[in-house]
């Protein structure tokens, strides 16, 4: 009846191996219906395939699961050595059926789950017709997405795109995100929407997605990309309808390139937030700054930044706050914060043309206008909201003599 | 079925080694075994105490324990580098310097000079890895990929090249010695099918390393070169590329595993046929199954890349990974079908090679999952893939390591490990285990990617348990700490063979003397033919060779101390 006493493995009792094999498929079905509670919200197109996967590995790893528990349960249970038995186990050594059986049958389960694991992917991974295209960049530690007006307002402006740093989509709409790194590899990563991409440094890369659910989702990133790897996230932004869209996000966005406001402070409020003229700042992926909603710790916090730059820019012989800030962006080495490390902020420089990176550090092109427009702003992030700087001629005046 | 298994009342023959023949240059195999082994447990402590920082900063969602962001990268950076490269590779070196040439009948390795030295190696790469706590320590993961290992690592990056390199010859030298023991050093009685199967695992373990460490060694020298000499083969700006590192790397690293995990599916036949007390199921299935696991394991490396990897070049590495299941699950069944009609003892080896079987096939089934890319696409780079390699490298590796430590150390120490303590450690450990390590599948499933001090709130919860069994588990681990130390002096003497196990090493006194054998060796000619009449006798003969009057010599007097460093 079994293999103990037989000896041989042959005379398997066919009812129990039919009980047996009833319950183990029960026990995996049983395993594989908690699928749908691990995974977050499904919010693409992608998501259901995924998970439907998912849930066909989780059934057949639930069977392999509740065989393999059970046959050791079951063994240690029957075959344990009873007090005072000493004596040996029995004598077999191999039974060419049962081992034919126990690798066949995963080879069969393994070339079919190989093709519907092949056949789900080719369907996610191939290109959708009517795709949004979005340029993602990833840089140390925050997202930036880049966007062109669909409806083609901004052909007569040197800038024709615009940027957030939240991915805006609506439901329905297929996206393909092109992705770069400005410094080292990222990944973009949305749970909810199942789709994860590395960012390369030197490679453009790409993944598409179609949103399925309106609603604001978390982007992650899942590469590890340095100190301030866990605070780089993002959202997505998923409205319900084109039109919404439209309205909510890309008017306001065009408008503002087609009428940008004069005042400097809202200037480099909005170059500081979300990037303007094709040029955005990774600022908020190392800086606190509640009144932005930045929460990072990788440098030194921007809250009351006037006051601190006022006091500072004394003690170091600087004109005024705005020569500290000016010099802060400009040479970023220069005074390091008492606790922080150098050589970890990018250098921001006058020219369009210098390499990728500068004695070790990431280079970027941050143009005179833009540098008075956030100096301009930073120096009313003080306790009564005064400017801690001079009018917008003497933070010129600081600007240039930093950008020296 | 008339056999006994009852061991003779102990004695020990032969004096234990002194400590400080432990503490200089020996060329003795046991000597230099123990070395290994000791030193891996001290590094096992160093790489658990950082595993419970990492624990104990993950306690919150925000990052509060560590001072900056890199501190924490730099803890996780260390604790695997080390739990790898100086706990579970040089464990199994350890384990296989002592045991291999004793099963094998064998008075040493083959190169003994050269097994010293590539044990000596150990000690200045485990000072260079520290060392790099003093000088900024790496904090780019152990996988180290650049351009952030290039760029924003600290000089500790560079000792952890060097250190790695170090171990790396340490590693051939320690594969091209178990290689030549194994094909040289056999009885002539004993052919390559009644080898022992710990053996077997250890020659398709030694056969890795001598085939995957140059890759890696090559990284690391591309990498070295980008770091201190200004070249840039992964600098895409300057016409590099920072997908060669990821490709080279993972070529070493991914049979990597095998080589954490072959030699305790080693330990775990020897351990369940000893004492199932039948023999194992499927000898040829499990010698050729390693074989296959170190041959295919060379082809899978990419599904490390599923994310990164050219989206048309990730089927065929999909493809090779759940090919590699088979032979994993024959070796599974195969062990089940041992304990099946055995008369099992449930001593502490045997629990922890039981609980290796129930915890690893977990990280089995989450493996297969990981290897189907849609479903990769999710859940790479989060607490799901950490807690998949937890599950095969502590449920497997790591309990395999322990059973073996309870299998061998009355053959190392002469004495037994006390079995209450042996049995509150395992339950506490394969509790507190499965509390740390289950939990972050779902962490993983709902969105925390791994390698991340600071996380989404609504993960608090989880990760507090997993913190809490954490420490639990790093505690559990004084209990064989003490147990070891308190049974060296206070133990049960153990005599040849408390097992009456039918592998060589235990037809010899414990510990054995410094040549091994007295007199000449014997191998019976099935190592697993439990339950025989022709086994019981064997084992009586050896037994009644191994009795203390004849250990002892005529007058009873304890046999004059061999030095074990003598040649």
């Amino acid at each position: 009846m079994n293999l103990s006493t037989k000896g041989g493995g042959s005379g398997f009792n066919p009812v129990l191996i039919i009980l047996g094999g009833a319950i183990v498929l029960v026990g995996g079905y049983l395993i594989s219906l908690l699928a749908p509670s691990l995974f977050p919200v499904a919010a693409s197109a992608e998501a259901g395939p995924i998970d439907q996967l998912f849930r066909v590995m989780l059934f057949l790893g639930g069977v392999v699961f509740v065989l393999v528990e059970g046959l050791l349960i079951i063994s240690i249970v029957r075959f344990r050595a009873r007090k005072g038995e000493t004596g040996d186990g029995a004598n077999f050594n191999g039974n060419v059926t049962l081992e034919v059986i126990w690798t066949a049958i995963p080879a069969i389960v393994v070339v079919f789950i190989t093709l519907y694991s092949y056949q789900v992917w080719v369907d996610i991974h191939s290109p959708k017709s009517d795709e949004m295209i979005v340029e993602v960049t990833g840089q140390r530690f925050v997202w930036n997405f880049t966007y062109t007006d669909p409806l083609n307002r901004l052909d007569e402006f040197p800038t024709q795109t615009f940027s957030d740093t939240v991915l805006h989509t609506y439901v329905g709409r297929p996206v393909r995100l092109k992705m770069q790194t400005r410094d080292v590899n990222h990944a973009f990563w949305v749970p909810t929407m199942r789709i994860k991409q590395d960012l390369l440094a030197g490679r453009e890369t790409e993944i598409g997605f179609t949103p399925t659910m309106a609603g604001r989702f978390r982007v992650v990133c899942a590469e590890l990309c340095g100190s301030g790897h866990g605070g780089m996230y993002s959202y997505i932004q998923v409205y319900a309808t084109e039109q919404e869209w439209m309205e909510r996000f890309i008017d306001p966005k065009v408008d503002l390139v087609i009428h940008p406001p004069e005042d400097p402070v809202v200037l480099g409020e909005i170059i500081l937030k979300d990037g303007m003229n094709g040029r955005a700042y990774p600022c908020s992926g190392c800086h606190t700054l509640d009144i932005l909603g930045w929460t990072a710790q990788t440098g030194p916090s921007l809250n009351g930044l006037g006051d601190t730059a006022d006091r500072r820019a004394q003690g170091r012989g600087l004109a005024d706050a705005a020569d500290y800030i000016a010099q802060s962006i400009r040479h970023p080495n220069a005074y390091i914060v008492p606790g922080y490390n150098a050589g970890v902020m990018p250098q921001f420089g006058v020219s369009e043309t210098e390499p990728e990176t500068v004695d070790g550090a990431y280079y970027m092109y941050m143009p005179e206008e833009d540098l008075v427009n956030i100096v301009s702003y930073l120096c009313t992030q003080t306790a009564t909201g005064e400017s801690a700087c001079g009018d917008i001629d003497a933070i010129t005046a600081a600007v240039e003599t930093q950008s020296q | 079925m008339a056999s006994i298994s009852v061991p003779m009342p102990g004695v020990q023959a032969t004096p234990r080694p002194k400590l400080s023949e432990y503490l200089r240059w020996s060329v003795h195999h046991k000597i230099i075994g123990v070395q290994y082994m000791a030193t891996a447990l001290f590094f096992f402590l160093i790489g658990g105490t950082l595993a419970m920082l990492i624990r104990w900063e993950l306690l919150t969602p925000a990052l509060d324990f560590s001072p900056t962001g890199s501190a924490y990268n730099s803890l996780f950076t260390m604790h695997a580098t080390v739990m790898i490269f100086l706990w579970i590779i040089p464990f199994w070196a350890g384990l296989g310097n002592y045991i291999v040439p004793l099963q094998l009948g064998a008075k040493d390795m083959a190169f003994p000079w050269l097994n010293a030295f590539a044990f000596w190696l150990i000690i200045p790469a485990g000072v260079l890895m520290l060392a790099g706590y003093f000088v900024g320590p790496p904090e780019a993961g152990w996988t180290s990929y650049p351009p952030l290992s290039v760029l924003f690592s600290g000089d500790g990056q560079t000792l952890w090249i060097i250190s790695l390199h170090i171990l790396g010859v340490s590693s051939i030298l320690g594969a091209i010695n178990f290689i030549v023991t194994i094909k040289n050093m056999r009885p002539d009685t004993m052919g390559w099918f009644q080898m022992p199967l710990f053996a077997w695992a250890q020659l398709a373990t030694a056969l890795i390393q001598i085939l995957g460490v140059p890759f890696l060694a090559g990284g690391l020298t591309l990498l070295l070169l980008d770091r201190v000499a200004g070249t840039a083969f992964f600098d895409p700006s300057r016409g590099g590329d920072v997908l060669v590192w990821q490709n080279i790397f993972w070529f070493y690293s991914h049979p990597a595993v095998y080589v954490m995990v072959l030699p305790g599916m080693g330990v775990l036949s020897e351990v369940i046929s000893v004492h199932s007390r039948k023999p194992i199921f499927g000898y040829k299935a499990i010698a050729f199954s390693s074989m296959g696991i170190a041959l295919v394991g060379f082809t899978v490396w990419a599904h490390h890349m599923f994310t990164s990897l050219t989206p048309e070049l990730r089927i065929p590495f999909m493809v090779t990974s759940f090919i590699i299941a088979i032979p994993t699950g024959i070796k599974i069944f195969s062990w089940i079908a041992t304990m099946w009609g055995g008369k099992i003892r449930f001593n502490s080896a045997m629990l922890f090679s039981v609980g290796f079987l129930s915890q690893f096939v977990i990280g089995g089934i989450t493996g297969m999952m990981l290897g189907a890319i849609p479903v990769d696409i999710q859940l790479h780079d989060t607490y799901f893939v950490v807690s998949h390699f937890h599950f095969v490298l502590f449920g497997g590796s790591v309990f395999a390591i322990y059973s073996s430590i309870y299998h061998w150390f009355p053959k190392v120490t002469g004495r037994m490990l006390d079995e209450r303590l042996g049995k509150i450690h395992f339950y506490s450990t394969y509790v507190a285990f499965f509390f740390t390590f289950f939990p972050q599948h779902l962490v993983g499933m709902q969105g925390m990617p791994r390698r991340v001090a600071e996380y989404a709130p609504e993960f608090q919860t989880l990760n507090i348990i997993i913190s809490i069994s954490a420490f639990v588990l790093g505690i559990s681990t004084f209990i064989i700490l003490f147990n070891m130390v308190w049974s060296i002096y206070k133990g049960k003497v153990a005599g040849p063979n408390p097992w009456r196990a039918l592998t060589l090493e235990w037809q010899t006194s414990s510990p054995p003397p410094s040549y091994n054998f007295k007199g000449e060796v014997v191998p019976f000619e099935d190592p697993y033919g439990y339950g025989t009449e022709a086994s019981r006798v064997y084992l009586d003969e050896m037994e009644k060779r191994l009795t203390p009057a004849n250990l002892l010599g005529k007058g009873g007097a304890a046999a004059s101390p061999e030095p074990m460093t003598g040649d």
